[in-house]
């Protein structure tokens, strides 16, 4: 019963019976209609208006920057040339994509900013390989997870001097993205 | 007078903003002590950052726990009830505040998502719909919505969860 409950969740209706751990639900709209893909890795922007995530595309992982909930794609500037893509992560408005990219024979982490264009590359250290990044919600801290020596370790990095903060709307010290 | 010893990961963490290239002008500052304070507790994955809170799977001794740091007292703080001996956790996500964080984990072979209040000290399961197995969680850094990758008849999808 309860099973058959959250599967019409799925679907869109709504199914709030919050002790039973039933929620609202749906699905992330779809890249391209009655396409059926592959999709991971999803990140949310803190405003919920964004949701990154990515999809097989021609045999390469490429990320894909929706809004919600139309589902309607947005471009990104320089990310095309560089697949496969993994690992995004979105500021509070979404003025900043962070994820990692393929740079030659590398996998690299960098940072969209969507308002101004400007893209910052982070390459990896010698002898390290980097897995998985987060960035906080306003873009004024990463945290890079790499592997060394067999190893997982996690390294944050200071933004500040690079990026302006991407705070929640009342707080915001950018310029809101169109 | 002896040589400064620099151990690998803070080597590391020297090294990567002089490598820094792009589009924008200087360096990222790598948070030192923290960054030390990591390394000496053993090894780390999945981490997930709030505006002053970084939730991460902490590995030390063959077991792997969910932590939640304070970064500017720069030290963890408790999370009673959410780590489990028998459970193994897959995928952490916090929101900005540190409040609630968000957990897929397997427990008796099957994976699971929670969520855990931590001004409650509460833990509540998320269900799932029948044939989807949850393998990494995203939430909204208001804790209003989480983003759930699943794996569903051979595809992984995403699965986008309101929550009150």
């Amino acid at each position: 019963m309860l099973l058959g409950a959250a599967a019409l969740g799925l679907g869109g209706c709504d199914s709030d019976s919050v002790g039973l751990g039933l929620f609202n639900r749906r699905q992330a709209p779809p890249a391209a209609l009655g396409e059926a893909q592959q999709r991971r890795d999803p990140a949310l922007s803190g405003d919920g208006r964004l949701l990154a995530s990515i999809v097989e595309s021609n045999g390469r992982s490429t990320v894909l920057l929706q809004e919600q909930p139309s589902g309607r794609v947005l471009p990104l500037r320089h990310l095309r040339g560089h697949r496969p893509h993994s690992s995004p992560a979105l500021s509070w408005n979404g003025r900043y994509l962070a994820l990692l990219l393929q740079q030659g024979t590398q996998t690299i982490a960098a940072i969209e900013d969507r308002l101004s264009g400007q893209l910052l590359r982070l390459p990896p250290p010698p002898g390290a390989r980097i897995e998985q990044l987060s960035l906080a919600p306003d873009g004024q801290t990463l945290a890079l997870q790499l592997v060394q020596g067999g190893q997982q370790r996690v390294q944050l990095f200071d933004l500040s001097t690079l990026l302006e903060p991407d705070r929640a709307a009342g707080m915001r010290s950018s310029n809101p993205l169109p | 007078m002896r040589a400064r010893r620099w151990s690998p990961g803070l080597l590391l963490s020297a090294l990567l903003p002089a490598m820094v290239s792009g589009c924008m002008g200087t360096m990222p500052v790598p948070l030192n002590g923290l960054n030390r304070q990591l390394e000496q507790a053993g090894g780390h994955r999945n981490p997930s950052l709030g505006e002053r809170w970084l939730a991460v799977i902490e590995q030390r001794g063959g077991r792997e726990q969910v932590q939640l740091v304070d970064l500017q007292l720069q030290r963890p703080v408790p999370l009673p009830g959410l780590n489990r001996a028998d459970a193994l956790p897959i995928s952490v996500s916090v929101d900005a505040r540190g409040e609630r964080l968000a957990l897929v984990r397997q427990l008796e072979g099957r994976s699971e998502v929670v969520l855990y209040r931590r001004a409650l000290q509460s833990l509540q399961p998320i269900a799932m719909s029948p044939g989807a197995i949850a393998t990494a969680v995203n939430l909204r850094a208001d804790g209003r919505q989480l983003a759930v990758q699943v794996s569903r008849d051979g595809l992984w999808q995403i699965d986008l969860v309101a929550l009150p």
